[in-house]
């Protein structure tokens, strides 16, 4: 179907007996004419045929006036047309030879200043015989069964080529034909755009209606105006930018189902109008917006004028989805990150728990370390997101993922009202300056990867900073005697407990919720492990080890007592004066405070947990003690054994003591004389 | 360092005991390992117990020594101290986890080292496998015990362990045919003892002869003057079998009465369950912990309704709290050598 503007206004082929053709075609770049007339005549004339000649008297002396001489030629197949010099007068130049059964191209003799040919429905297989139309203009081939474009190579002026619904393969042998127009090839089998670059004057390509399964090669069209590219198989577009003059495009009913495979059209500055409609793309639901925000210049889409509210909406929506594009691929890199570093905190932690080989576990772990470095992108240098340290931010952003600092050895990560903790050097993060809101939102803190002996060490921090945690959650951390349970006692309020299997021997016991139940009792805890706690379980865990606690509490003598529970305070009170230096004010408030929480469980708070390091530590230090100890108490036992000899030795030799100072004394006295003068000397040998 | 006395069984103020020189006496009484620990804690809590007094602090001290309770929640080199010390550690665990074993929970040997830990945070774990080891026969470790018989081999062991290491090391030469007594062994029983090595291994299950062992064993015990089961008891383990093997004879130990009665530290196995005193107590602390649960969480229980056993059950629901003070200490125990 020839567009509309090119239609010949006429009756069917069956009325041509009586009206007249009447072809008008406008063009503006004719300088010459605006009009080129045709009209067939009802002339008759009789020409001497061979056996062709017969035939077309046979089939249209019926319908139309033998107003068409056709004469054989020379050439068996070819006949020969000839008008009558009348006709040839009138309509000098055109010719209009519709549905005359033609399957070849007839010789046209003598008529030189054709201007206008007319072959429509027709089947005619070849273009030939017209190459002595050097004034042709226009030329319609519509409906015929041509397969190949040949023969036009002398039509240096035409303007019209009309080749529609034929058979042709490819767009070749144009190019002499550097006045073209409007080249029609719709409904053909063509499968690619070729050898059109140097028709320069094109202003219409129709390709309707091919096998297109792309559009590039467009270069050198400079001219062009529209190009229809509707009923093709067409995925990509390219080269649309490179036409200059280029306003309308017609891509309905293609196989187009993103925008980046037309992309170069919102390079081109002419585009005014366009059609997806048919396409994929079209269905999709941010089609219009994608369009209209990446071509700001189309009036009309889909035969539709675009409003400038559309066209707001289209920026908006495409804003938006940038905005989101770009903060899903943050999250997701950030994510990533996170996988990467929990991956090597677990490959650590596996390795310090089955530290055979120093040497050669050292070893891996630097070759761990490098990969895992080069794929994390960083260099152990922090990178931190808090609330309060940027700017206000996007809500998409604050609702979701608070990822902190991300480092290759620790995880430490807020979302939500969760803390978790991953690798031992998470701990330290405890110190930083927390904002008062996210401090005061998180109600759940997860360890994993960390040795439980180091936990216990900033469980006063925890306290204090997150006054909040409800829930701790322990994975991987080591718990492998329930003496470590009486270290939790120190918190200010546990509501659930969560005590991962992995990583955590404890759980193997049969008794161990029973021993945080019955340690922890002043908690009164809801949930371990997401089961409830139940009245029963709490009488359990009481009849199992009330006694402990009871024996605990009132065996031991008091210096014990005060003992223990002064190594308890104390150690908290170094954790704090290391943080916060030596304030009275604050050691008497945790005075207080753990003063009141023995009072409510005086029996419990015999149980205590010292880390092993710790008690190592205790130990070392007692031993220097316990040596003094034994000095002394050997001294003493030797200084008793001494005295306790001497006693002896004494009771031994007392009786011949005791008699001899008898015998001394009784002879001292026995001459009385002698002994008044001993006495009066002693008296003087005193003075 | 010391020499050891050798005058096993006195009484009080038995002439032996008098006759003996000094240092002998303080070591065999352990006197100065207790008067050391005491100068050490003094000086590790100075600042406490000054301000109530030394006179005091000794005072304490030993009376707790006296009661057993001096062993709780110490360091595992002074448990292992003194015969007294070890007897009072198992006292201890026995006191407060009864209940465990009165529920009819059966642990692992795991589980027992865990409880252990409570009461002694550095205890060693070989003690409590060895221990587990004589239950199980050197079986499966993994299986379960129960409390008393877990208990009644850890004593043994425990109490006994310098003891049972010569034991054991004696079994091994007698399995494989040295016999650390060839003077004094008859040779009628040298021939059987030549005879041994022949059937090797599979001899192994089978043990060895009791007798033969239990000479042996009653020269160790002559050499070895501490901690050391009552010998006439041994022999009389000995002579009810004809072979045993080396943890068949340590389960005879466990299970016999005469030695569980002498070492003193542990009721007979029938009453093992049975602590009145403590039960009470144990019952007015159930009460107190409901009714502080239920008044914080006002939900109502029915009492008795798990399968325990109670049978001591009696006049507890009517004793309801008295203040939160302490009971006093119901009962005195005696050490016994």
């Amino acid at each position: 179907m020839i567009p509309g503007k090119y239609r010949s206004v006429s009756g069917r082929a069956t009325n041509n007996v009586n009206c007249g053709l009447h072809l008008v075609i406008q063009t503006s770049s004719l300088p010459e004419k605006n009009k080129v007339e045709f009209r067939l005549n009802k002339e008759t004339s009789s020409f001497p045929g061979r056996l062709l000649q017969h035939d077309l008297e046979r089939n249209y002396s019926s319908r139309q006036g033998d107003h068409i001489n056709l004469v054989s030629s020379s050439m068996p197949s070819f006949p020969i047309l000839q008008r009558s010099s009348e006709e040839k007068i009138l309509y000098s130049d055109r010719l209009t030879l519709e549905r005359q059964k033609l399957t070849v191209c007839p010789v046209i003799d003598g008529e030189e200043h054709l201007r206008l040919l007319n072959f429509q429905h027709n089947f005619i297989t070849r273009i030939q015989n017209i190459s002595n139309l050097q004034r042709l203009i226009f030329l319609d081939l519509y409906d015929n069964q041509i397969e190949e474009i040949s023969g036009l190579s002398t039509l240096r002026s035409l303007r019209v080529l009309l080749l529609g619904k034929n058979r042709i393969k490819k767009i070749s042998n144009l190019e002499n034909l550097k006045s073209l127009d409007v080249l029609d090839l719709h409904g053909n089998q063509i499968t690619k755009i070729e050898n059109v670059n140097h028709l320069c004057a094109l202003r219409v390509l129709n390709l309707a209606r091919n096998l297109l399964s792309h559009v590039d090669n467009l270069t050198g069209l400079d001219s062009l105006t529209e190009l229809n590219l509707r009923h093709n198989q067409i995925t990509f577009v390219r080269d649309v930018d490179n036409l200059p003059c280029l306003q309308r495009l017609f891509l309905s009913f293609n196989n187009i189902s993103n925008f980046e495979s037309v992309c170069c059209l919102a390079d081109s500055a002419s585009l005014s109008d366009i059609t997806f409609d048919g396409n994929p793309i079209a269905q999709e639901s941010w089609y219009k917006h994608t369009v209209l925000q990446n071509m700001m210049q189309l009036r009309q889409l889909d035969m539709k004028r675009v409003t400038e509210e559309e066209r707001r909406m289209a920026s908006l929506v495409a804003k938006k989805e940038e905005e989101k594009k770009r903060e899903s691929h943050k999250q997701s890199l950030l994510k990533e990150k996170k996988r990467l570093t929990i991956n090597n905190v677990a490959r650590k932690w596996d390795l310090q728990q089955h530290r055979v080989t120093s040497i050669a576990t050292n070893q891996d772990r630097k070759d761990t370390d490098s990969p895992s470095q080069d794929s994390c992108q960083m260099d152990g240098s922090t990178i931190s997101a808090f609330p309060e340290e940027t700017g206000p931010l996007d809500p998409v952003l604050t609702n979701a993922l608070q990822g902190l600092s991300v480092t290759d050895t620790h995880l430490v990560e807020v979302e939500g009202d969760t803390l978790s903790l991953y690798g031992s050097g998470a701990l330290e993060s405890l110190d930083r300056n927390w904002s008062v809101q996210t401090a005061g939102m998180v109600t759940t803190v997860s360890f994993t990867f960390i040795e439980f002996d180091e936990i216990v060490q900033v469980l006063p921090k925890l306290k204090m900073k997150f006054p909040n945690s409800l829930h701790l959650k322990f994975k991987e951390t080591n718990l492998v005697m329930l003496q470590q349970f009486n270290a939790l006692a120190q918190l200010r309020r546990i509501d659930q407990l969560t005590i991962d299997p992995q990583g955590n021997p404890v759980v193997n016991f049969t008794l161990w919720k029973y021993y945080v139940l019955f340690r922890l009792s002043h908690f009164s805890m809801q949930k371990i492990n997401g089961t409830e706690v139940t009245q029963n379980d709490m009488i359990m865990a009481e009849r199992l080890f009330g006694i402990l606690a009871h024996v605990a509490s009132s065996e031991l003598p008091q210096y014990r007592v005060i003992s223990i529970l002064g190594d308890a305070r104390k150690k908290q009170f170094r954790y704090l004066q290391e943080t916060k230096g030596k304030k009275p004010g604050i050691v008497n408030e945790e005075n207080n405070d753990s003063k009141r929480l023995v009072g409510e469980n005086t029996n419990r708070a015999m149980l205590n947990y010292t880390t092993r390091d710790f008690y190592n530590e205790k130990l070392e230090e007692i031993k220097e003690k316990k040596k003094f100890c034994q000095m002394y108490i050997e001294d003493l036992v030797k200084e008793a054994t001494e005295i306790n000899k001497k006693n002896e030795a004494l009771q031994k030799l007392w009786p011949q003591m005791f008699i001899e100072l008898v015998r001394d004394a009784v002879i001292e006295i026995r001459s009385k004389n002698s002994y008044m003068k001993l006495c009066l000397q002693q008296i003087t040998d005193q003075k | 360092m010391l020499k050891l006395g050798s005058y096993p069984g006195q009484r009080m103020l038995s002439p032996e005991r008098l006759a003996l020189p000094d240092y002998d006496y303080l070591a065999q009484r352990h006197v100065l390992t207790y008067m050391e620990d005491a100068v050490c804690q003094l000086l590790e809590n100075k600042e406490d117990i000054s301000q109530y007094g030394i006179a005091r602090f000794f005072t304490e001290y030993f009376n707790s020594v006296c009661q057993g309770t001096h062993i709780l929640f110490r360091e595992f080199s002074f448990i292992q101290a003194t015969p007294h010390n070890r007897a009072s550690f198992l006292r201890a665990f026995w006191r407060c986890f009864r209940t465990v074993g009165k529920n009819g929970d059966l642990l692992t040997m795991k589980e027992y080292h865990c409880l252990l830990q409570l009461l002694c945070p550095d205890f060693p774990l070989e003690l409590t496998q060895k221990a587990a080891r004589i239950v199980l026969m050197d079986d499966a470790m993994d299986c379960l015990m129960s409390f008393s018989d877990f208990l009644f081999a850890f004593q043994i062991q425990f109490y006994y362990s310098e003891f049972l290491e010569s034991v054991a090391a004696i079994y091994q030469d007698l399995l494989s045919g040295k016999n650390p007594n060839t003077v004094i062994v008859p040779t009628s029983s040298s021939g059987q003892h030549r005879q041994r090595p022949a059937v090797g291994e599979a001899s192994l299950p089978e043990g060895v002869e009791a007798s033969l062992f239990s000479q042996c064993l009653e020269n160790l015990c002559d050499r070895h003057k501490y901690s050391c089961p009552p010998p006439a008891l041994v022999k009389e383990v000995l002579s009810n079998v004809q072979r045993l093997t080396f943890y068949g004879f340590l389960m005879a130990l466990s299970k016999h009465h005469g030695i569980n009665q002498a070492l003193g530290a542990l009721p007979d196995r029938g009453d093992l369950m049975h602590d009145p005193a403590m039960d009470e107590e144990l019952e007015r602390l159930v009460m107190r912990s409901r009714l502080h649960r239920t008044s914080r969480q006002h939900r109502a229980t029915e009492p008795g309704a798990f399968g325990f056993q109670r049978r001591d059950k009696l006049e507890a629901p009517e004793n309801m709290l008295s203040a939160s003070a302490p009971t006093p200490y119901p009962y005195r125990w005696e050490p016994r050598e």
